[in-house]
């Protein structure tokens, strides 16, 4: 039985098919091609690809975040919408983990970054034990400049990865000593890793809610923040909510 | 597997173009067997309009509810739809891209036709849900947030578009002075209820392009002039009579609007004039043209409150009529938010003059 893995957090457009221990097919695409032209076809090639149904898959894996805002909700929305229409389990699986799990390397601090805009990065540190991939601590949110520095204070050797560290980090500034960046090919989303922390989430049942799912954002929007700061007298009132008009009835 | 005949296809319409994230299911073009809007407006009443990424957010939340619930309101399985289709502009960008991977993925795993829909034809189709009887060809006047367009549907799709608006649609001008005389978001409406109990001859604000057989709009002009009234009488320190600047400002826009639409449906020899549109709902429009109609010797008429706002069941609607024709989308269905109002000539039509 095979997932279905989907990752459109960053530039990187990547869909993948494998079975427990076994990749069966991916597409990986670094293009700057818009997610929401190319990741349904994408998804149809790469089935076909693994000679493989729709229906007969066992569950979809996707990338949830930090990443782009609408490239999480275009894999997102695609994603619950196939697990609607097909009946099957939806995984979510974070962004920065899938990073950390292309160098499985005992002894080493894996530093996944993705664009958070202006300069800033969402980032999480890794490691590897006894076959394991363990996070270290909680989602943040800083300055590109200010993590790569900060790894400084590391007693152990530091690999950066994400596709952003490519744009923002190789050459932009100086590393320190103890931190290298993960060679370019390693350094980029994949969906096969989704794929493979997706299939251990849905062999120990972690299924995602089909109707609520939404992304991991990190971030509230600015609009909110900033009236937040305009009216700090009502940060803690309930949030507001849609709700549904009144229908006419049927005609 | 042989298709069913057109007038059982069940089609199943998604709308998240602005800030109403909607799931409709149709039997056939023409009955609506679910129409189920989730609004966001309580969500961005608070910033005085609709925020784009806040709308995104609850789109991706809402829309799988949204979809569950159309279908069973409409009491038919998924795997009975034969068709989705999906408004792919104009809109925000991110919140139609959340309906339409929503669609691809429900189109790809039921193998079913995909039917991208531009959100204007659908407000143009809502009439054919309200008005069952109604059948092209007639006189259109599109008049919502983003658009203000005059369009001669000769057929279900063959359209000419006469004239539309060279700047502000008369949605925005309408939201703008709401918000400049504090009234709270969406603006439309409240103009519109401030309107009755104004004199819609106290203040003389202008038309433009006023000339005959023209039908273009501009709303622009008119914004202005009214903001710059607003602001010389708060210079003045007199209390704003804002029933009367509404009423006075919302004369001014129907006048135009109810003028060319006339005008436009007796040049072509239409003798059916219909509204659509967001701003078709604005009570005072409706019985103008309603009355102005009538004196020219024109059916009216207008879609029901609830098919004037951004709802799935005129997107299906649209989304059918362009099965007919044979008009499908490919999984390379992107959103586009600038999408307009465009004359549209089927492949084995000669295309027409003028």
């Amino acid at each position: 039985m095979s997932i279905l893995a989907i990752d459109t957090a960053t530039q990187v457009s990547s869909v993948a098919i494998a079975q427990a221990g076994r990749l069966q097919a991916e597409i990986t695409l670094q293009a700057r091609l818009t997610h929401s032209e190319t990741l349904m076809p994408h998804i149809q090639q790469v089935l076909d690809m693994a000679d493989t149904k729709a229906a007969d898959l066992e569950g979809i894996a996707i990338s949830i975040g930090p990443g782009s805002f609408t490239g999480l909700r275009i894999g997102l929305a695609t994603a619950k919408a196939m697990c609607y229409a097909l009946d099957k389990p939806l995984v979510t699986v974070s962004t920065l983990a899938a990073l950390a799990c292309h160098l499985p390397l005992p002894g080493i601090c894996l530093l996944p970054l993705i664009d958070a805009q202006k300069g800033n990065a969402y980032y999480a540190r890794y490691h590897w034990e006894n076959g394991g991939l363990v996070a270290e601590d909680e989602v943040s949110v800083g300055a590109m400049a200010d993590i790569v520095a900060g790894c400084a204070a590391e007693k152990r050797p530091v690999i950066l990865l994400g596709d952003v560290t490519q744009r923002r980090i190789a050459g932009c500034m100086e590393l320190p000593d103890n931190v290298t960046i993960a060679p370019a090919h390693e350094l980029m989303p994949r969906a096969a890793c989704v794929a493979m922390l997706g299939l251990r989430e849905l062999a120990q049942g972690h299924t995602a809610n089909v109707m609520d799912a939404a992304p991991i954002y990190i971030r509230r929007s600015e609009a909110e923040v900033l009236w937040e700061k305009r009216h700090p007298e009502s940060v803690s009132t309930q949030e507001a909510h849609a709700v549904l008009v009144p229908t006419e009835g049927k005609s | 597997m042989s298709r069913k005949i057109p007038e059982e296809w069940l089609t199943l319409g998604l709308e998240s173009s602005c800030d109403e994230t909607s799931a409709a299911v149709l039997r056939g073009g023409r009955e609506v067997l679910s129409n189920v809007i989730s609004t966001q407006i309580p969500v961005h009443q608070k910033f005085g309009g609709v925020v784009p990424e806040i709308a995104s957010r609850h789109h991706i939340v809402n829309i799988m509810p949204v979809i569950d619930e159309a279908l069973r309101q409409a009491e038919v399985r998924l795997k009975d739809i034969d068709q989705v289709a999906v408004t792919y502009g104009p809109g925000l960008v991110g919140a139609l891209l959340v309906g339409v991977a929503a669609a691809k993925g429900l189109a790809f795993s039921l193998g079913v036709p995909l039917i991208g829909v531009n959100h204007l034809e659908g407000h143009i189709f809502a009439n054919f849900l309200s008005d069952k009887e109604l059948e092209p060809p007639f006189m259109a006047l599109v008049v919502s947030g983003g658009h203000t367009a005059l369009v001669h549907v000769k057929d279900y799709d063959r359209f000419t578009l006469l004239g539309q608006t060279r700047d502000d649609a008369a949605g925005e001008a309408f939201d703008k002075i709401a918000r400049v005389m504090g009234l709270p978001y969406p603006g439309g409406p409240r103009i519109d209820a401030l309107a009755r109990e104004g004199n819609p001859l106290a203040i003389d604000f202008p038309r433009a392009l006023d000339e005959k057989g023209n039908y273009e709009f501009s709303f622009s002009g008119l914004k202005s002039a009214v903001l710059n009234y607003i602001n010389s009488e708060k210079m003045k320190g007199h209390e704003l009579a804002k029933a009367d600047i509404a009423a006075s400002f919302q004369h001014s826009v129907i006048e135009v609007l109810v003028t060319k639409a006339v005008e436009a449906a007796k040049a072509a020899g239409c003798g059916r004039l219909v509204l659509a549109g967001g701003v078709a709902a604005n009570s005072g429009l409706e019985a103008r043209l309603r009355e102005a109609a009538q004196a020219a010797g024109l059916r009216f008429s207008y879609p029901s409150r609830l098919l004037c706002t951004d709802n799935a069941a005129m997107i299906a609607c649209r989304g059918y009529y362009q099965a007919l024709s044979g008009e499908y989308s490919d999984f390379y269905l992107n959103a586009v938010p600038g999408l307009g109002l465009s004359s549209r000539v089927p492949d084995d039509h000669e295309p027409e003059e003028g």
